[in-house]
């Protein structure tokens, strides 16, 4: 058991999110960057999916009530044990009374802490994903609280991939070999898929969208991105019966994860987005390039690059066989 | 009136669009009508039924709909092929589907929804007046009581369930000249209660949670639309009641039946009252005000 | 001889010197402020985080307007 003494600004258990009920207004919920949460269950020896904690900005500090496994991964939030630093991205064990504190992220913004076993909440309606605007999933549907007390999964979801399913202590010393941990310092330009509403726009508008730095604004977080930056022009038009007035509204539409809705400033949708809405969308950041937006601070900047489908879903070839061949070299390390 | 039709509209090209590897959005329509809406629900329920692998979120929307897929599973191209053949096939003239009629009781300016729209008065195009006395005075109508007669005086289908959990984006069943119309706040309410009852474009909704909000408000529903613990009766297999297709009957109720039946919400023991129908464009469209009173008269 | 303490955000945001709009600064330049008393607010993600005195001092200037932005260990204040 991990009983929390700070929750942080906002930190809540996450796993891959919930499909399947994005048609009754759900949105998926689930690690905002899903990258860094795969890589710290793979380091305790959990399955992608197991459930771990999301911190955005600043870490819990909580006293483990039992011996475990553990890792960070994600934005640096100078975790440590007893008040001694512990390595990011790599299996560390901790005993009964240890005091683990992260603290506050200095690049990235959000980081991922895995336990051996899993965090051990119920699954709702398929997923353990907390999505806070109707309080479901996670601990108590909520972002955690000084008092917390979260239960250690007993192993059900760990990872068989190194055959003769081991123990995780065994992976204990692990470090992620460099090259597959990621620098949020670089700010890399963000890919997106022009479309959807897009024929809205004018030619200049289109170019504003994909030329601006656009800079993340103070309200960011795992329901939207809101950019900073020019207005974005709309074509003239007459307006299509049930639309509404406004040169942005559309007759209301699903919203794609990861889509860019144009109120007049960006705004790219995230996990806990609204599914649907009335105003027009005019782009979506690629799947795999949702988790390096998730892990840009407020106020730093943003530019959208727009590839073609091919060159996104080559992207999250990539991505899925850089996750194999890390599970495999952290198998092999047992 | 009685002999009104309603039209189908001809549509143009549906047009496909990527939403980047993992999204399949499709426009029917820019414009609202019956005919994009049934279109849209035909080809999602196809959709289900061929149980494409690969198509992890299947979503109708008012004039369009999405499709969330694995893209290494099925590649968004080889999708949009079998969209296009799925969207050759049909002919909504065709279609019935089974629905539910169901009575929504409405407590119509009620004080809850009236102490947030008159909070907002800033972010609204009539400072003045009352979100309703704008819809009325926009529609060509010479009272609030008019107004409401002709919301009430025809059964809304829900066309699109989204932006929240529990959601339904509703369309009156009548004709084009007599849909009512109205634009949404200019500037977004940071507030709405739940179970606010709104119109925006040409749509009603019923908010299941408080939380920001741009329709007109109209009212309060005593009944939810969402229960997350799934405690009422009607909740039973799924957290939200509205679907897809469903036809809403709003029906003014004053403050006395408001909360009785508030009572039994919160006790609990609230059950709908709603019938199963088997719903048929063609019929609909032929003569739409009497298919109307047909279905309505099952609930009453 | 006194030495100077920087105060630093943690994380980043928008910077408050009051708690409200129509209320009081938490302090103004020359306050004599004690160790852990609040000195200024984030908000971020609509949170709002406290900004304390890392130590006793007195608060000689403010490197952050009132409801300025700051990035992660931004300097906000220098304590004497």
């Amino acid at each position: 058991m991990i009983e929390i003494h700070e929750g942080g600004i906002s930190s809540t258990v996450q796993d891959l999110g919930r499909s399947g009920n994005y048609h009754i207004g759900m949105p998926p919920s689930g690690a905002m960057d899903s990258y860094a949460h795969t890589v710290a269950n793979y380091l305790v020896g959990n399955e992608a999916d197991a459930a771990t904690i999301e911190m955005t900005y600043q870490g819990i500090t909580a006293t483990v009530r039992e011996d475990a496994v553990i890792a960070v991964t994600g934005a640096d939030m100078s975790p440590s044990v007893n008040g001694d630093p512990i390595g990011m991205w790599e299996t560390v064990a901790v005993e009964a009374g240890d005091e683990l504190a992260i603290s506050f992220a200095t690049d990235g913004a959000r980081a991922y802490l895995a336990v051996a076993g899993g965090i051990d909440v119920p699954n709702v309606m398929g997923s353990q994903s907390t999505y806070t605007l109707v309080g479901i999933g996670g601990h108590e549907g909520r972002g955690l609280e000084d008092g917390d007390r979260l239960a250690i999964g007993n192993g059900d979801g760990v990872s068989s991939a190194g055959g003769e399913t081991a123990s995780p202590e065994e992976l204990v010393g692990t470090e992620l070999a460099e090259e597959y941990v990621p620098d949020y310092a670089e700010e890399d330009s963000v890919r997106i898929v022009l479309g959807l509403t897009d024929y809205r726009l004018t030619d200049d508008a289109k170019e504003t969208l994909c030329d601006t730095e656009w800079k993340v604004s103070p309200e960011a977080d795992r329901t939207g991105y809101r950019l900073e930056g020019p207005d974005i022009e709309f074509k003239e038009r007459e307006q299509p019966f049930g639309a509404g007035p406004n040169p942005s509204n559309v007759v209301d539409l699903g919203y794609p994860v990861g889509s860019i809705q144009v109120p007049q400033k960006p705004i790219v949708l995230m996990q806990d987005a609204v599914t649907g809405g009335g105003y027009a969308t005019v782009g979506t950041v690629i799947s795999v390039d949702r988790g390096l937006l998730a892990q840009r601070q407020t106020h730093k900047t943003v530019a959208f690059d727009a590839v073609d489908v091919e060159a996104a879903i080559s992207a999250r070839e990539q991505q899925t066989e850089r996750l194999e061949a890390i599970e495999a070299e952290i198998a092999g390390e047992r | 009136m009685a002999t009104e039709q309603i039209t189908p509209v001809d549509l143009p090209d549906p047009r496909y669009e990527y939403g980047a590897d993992d999204f399949v959005f499709v426009e029917l329509a820019e414009a609202m009508s019956f005919t994009a809406n049934f279109k849209a629900m035909a080809i999602t329920q196809q959709v289900a039924e061929r149980d494409i692998e690969g198509v992890i979120e299947n979503c109708p929307g008012n004039a369009s709909y999405m499709l969330r897929i694995d893209p290494e599973v099925i590649h968004p191209d080889g999708l949009i092929e079998r969209l296009k053949s799925i969207e050759s096939e049909i002919d909504i003239s065709e279609y019935e589907w089974e629905t539910r009629v169901i009575d929504v009781p409405v407590l119509f300016e009620d004080p809850w929804t009236h102490e947030t729209l008159m909070e907002f008065r800033d972010r609204h195009q009539d400072p003045d007046g009352t979100d309703l006395e704008y819809s009325a005075e926009l529609n060509g109508f010479d009272s609030v009581d008019a107004f409401l007669e002709a919301f009430v005086g025809a059964p809304h289908m829900v066309t699109m369930v989204g932006f929240v959990p529990g959601l339904p984006w509703c369309f009156q069943m009548v004709p084009r000249s007599e849909q009512l119309e109205v634009p949404k706040y200019v500037e977004p309410r940071t507030d709405t209660p739940s179970r606010a009852v709104g119109f925006g474009g040409a749509f009603s909704v019923i908010y299941p949670v408080q939380g920001a909000g741009g329709y007109q408000l109209y009212g309060r529903t005593p009944v939810e639309v969402l229960d997350v613990d799934q405690e009422l009766p009607d909740f039973e297999e799924s957290i939200v009641f509205p679907n897809p297709g469903d036809i809403l009957n709003y029906r003014a109720i004053d403050r006395e039946e408001y909360d009785a039946i508030r009572e039994e919400v919160e006790t609990g023991t609230y059950e709908y009252t709603y019938e199963r129908v088997e719903f048929s464009p063609d019929e609909f469209f032929d003569a739409p005000h009497e298919y109307n009173d047909r279905l309505v008269e099952v609930i009453e | 001889m006194s030495e100077t303490t920087t105060i630093n955000s943690p994380m980043p945001g928008v910077f408050y010197r009051r708690p409200d709009p129509d209320e009081e600064r938490f302090v103004e330049v020359g306050d004599q402020v004690e160790e852990g008393e609040r000195i200024g607010l984030v908000e971020v993600m609509k949170n709002f985080h406290d900004i304390e005195a890392p130590e006793a001092g007195t608060v000689v200037e403010f490197l952050v307007e009132n409801e300025g932005e700051i990035e992660a260990d931004q300097a906000i204040a220098r304590l004497e």
